[in-house]
């Protein structure tokens, strides 16, 4: 069953990989020439114009965007967040529901296979292609960023494996709110609104100390970018967080679906 | 005889609307059980209720001897199931999908290819490619393939054509031979009669009639025409139910001896006499009205 949901979900994962090295390669092939000494002036000059929050809720008060490691490291890891995010969340709120709604789960049921089982495997296929996501978006801006500049390896590496923590946590949030609906279009508009949400509390969150509080509603707070750029090492307060919460909403999961009504 | 279905005191409500209520019904080994009743009858409620793909409010359900839960794969392994409208994985061919159905379990190679050959199935069409009667095809060799000894079947025969009927009840009648058990529901009463033995009228949730098929054709009741100009008078002297009257033609439903009608009639000048036995669909109103 493992491998059947592989097969049925790879065309998907394949779209969305593509996309998110489409816009990578967009970028490390214009980036060297947007960025040449007076277009730099220009930019400290409009950078210096932006509040100190706002540059924080982009990362850019820590790094600069003067090479692609640096956009990579700023604005490149919030469309990396987001679409990984939203690719996870997705996967999770369809790889249950898509058996209801194509109501392909009445012969699945019928098969000498327990349902504990069947979100087992389900959640197996999501993990992979969560990581795989992320590994073949790592793997290939690892290449572009041999190819176009000088970066500290260590630090993108920690970086690029960011996106996992949070994309683990969407796709199981995913899978388990699923169990509460049969209706996959109610679950796509509720799996994106919480990965919408995430990020708005987030930059919110990172905008003034009086709505930090915020951050703690916001699984984006899971890809504490923030830290690898300034530390050079991983918090493992949030993987731990992350993967506490990944075990709690499967087992949630399998509850609720243990005793969920199948049509 | 042995036991091979047992349903106790099943109830389904959904939300406030009853499905089925107090439902009770036993299988015996090597039966053909004819589940019958019109549409939103709970027919399929029942189905689905021992399926588990809904939760019963109350009773169980007990296969072999054992209670049937959600997770019993010992049992899951010997029930075949057709739903009235199938739906399998569309991007799969007829081949990987009775590859993926045999992976779940042992040697059942040569019944699978059996079957493929009798309904005369093309194993390399893509699912989404099959017309109905084709899919109903496949979704018989799923229910079969793997040597089942309970066999739920849901309307099994819309979209099959009649030669293909004939195959489907040839090969249940073979099952029946190897000692399978199957509860068959359908509302076309015709199928009842050709290949079940026992049958079991539902309506309004309720098992309301249970009988054999000989049983249910030893009718108590028949049906008489009569063309007669003294239409009028017979109508008062018999005194029953009227089913169709037209000019000089009555039709009645009769439950009394014949003779004691013939007496009756004596004394009026009959043109046309017609007594005629209840169809199964009469049976079936009369049980239902």
């Amino acid at each position: 069953m493992f491998l059947r949901e592989i097969k049925v979900n790879f065309k998907s994962f394949l779209i969305w990989l593509s996309v998110l090295i489409g816009i990578f390669l967009v970028v490390f092939l214009i980036y060297p020439h947007m960025f040449n000494k007076e277009n730099m002036e220009m930019f400290d000059e409009m950078m210096a114009m932006f509040p100190e929050e706002v540059l924080k809720a982009f990362n850019m008060d820590i790094a600069s965007i003067d090479t692609v490691f640096g956009w990579i490291k700023t604005e490149g890891f919030i469309f990396v967040l987001l679409i990984i995010g939203c690719y996870a969340s997705i996967l999770g709120s369809n790889i249950l529901l898509k058996e209801e709604s194509d109501k392909t789960i009445e012969y699945l049921n019928s098969l000498p296979i327990t349902r504990s089982k069947i979100v087992l495997n389900k959640f197996l296929c999501g993990i992979c292609y969560v990581v795989l996501m992320v590994l073949g978006l790592s793997i290939f801006n690892y290449f572009g960023l041999i190819l176009s500049d000088n970066f500290d390896h260590r630090s993108y590496l920690l970086l690029s494996i960011t996106p996992l923590f949070s994309s683990l946590v969407f796709f199981s949030l995913s899978m388990f709110l699923a169990t509460f609906t049969h209706k996959t279009k109610k679950m796509l508009g509720i799996s994106l609104g919480i990965v919408f949400i995430s990020y708005i509390l987030q930059t919110i969150a990172s905008l003034s100390n009086n709505v930090s509080f915020l951050k703690y509603f916001s699984i984006f707070t899971l890809a504490d970018t923030r830290y690898v750029i300034t530390n050079s090492a991983l918090n493992m307060n949030i993987i731990f967080i992350s993967i506490i919460l990944t075990i709690l909403f499967l087992g949630l999961t399998l509850i609720r679906y243990n005793k969920k009504e199948l049509i | 005889m042995k036991e091979m279905l047992r349903i106790q005191d099943l109830t389904k409500y959904y939300g406030k609307v009853r499905g089925i209520e107090n439902l009770n019904l036993v299988l015996n080994k090597g039966e053909i059980y004819g589940f019958i009743g019109p549409n939103g009858a709970g027919k399929s409620t029942t189905i689905r209720s021992i399926m588990h793909l809904v939760n019963k409010n109350s009773g169980k359900v007990f296969v072999n001897g054992k209670e049937f839960g959600k997770d019993n794969l010992e049992i899951k392994k010997i029930i075949g199931y057709l739903p009235s409208e199938i739906s399998l994985y569309d991007d799969m061919t007829v081949k990987e999908i009775l590859d993926y159905h045999e992976s779940f379990y042992d040697n059942i190679h040569d019944r699978r290819k059996n079957l493929v050959n009798r309904l005369q199935l093309d194993e390399k069409k893509k699912i989404e490619d099959l017309s109905l009667g084709n899919l109903k095809k496949l979704g018989i060799v799923l229910a079969f393939m793997h040597n089942p000894k309970l066999v739920i079947l849901d309307e099994p025969t819309s979209g099959l054509d009649p030669i293909m009927q004939n195959n489907f009840f040839d090969i249940l009648k073979e099952e029946k031979e190897k000692g399978t058990t199957i509860l068959y529901s359908t509302h076309i009463l015709s199928e009842v009669s050709k290949i079940c033995d026992k049958v079991g009228i539902v309506k309004d949730g309720h098992l309301i009639h249970e009988t054999t098929i000989e049983d249910l054709q030893k009718n108590n009741f028949n049906f008489i025409t009569i063309i007669s100009s003294d239409i009028d008078k017979i109508k008062k002297e018999l005194d029953l139910p009227i089913i169709l009257e037209n000019k000089d033609i009555i039709k009645f439903k009769n439950d009394l001896e014949i003779n004691l009608i013939l007496n009756k009639l004596v004394n009026y000048k009959i043109d046309k006499l017609l007594i005629e036995d209840p169809t199964l669909e009469d049976l079936f109103m009369h049980y239902y009205n």
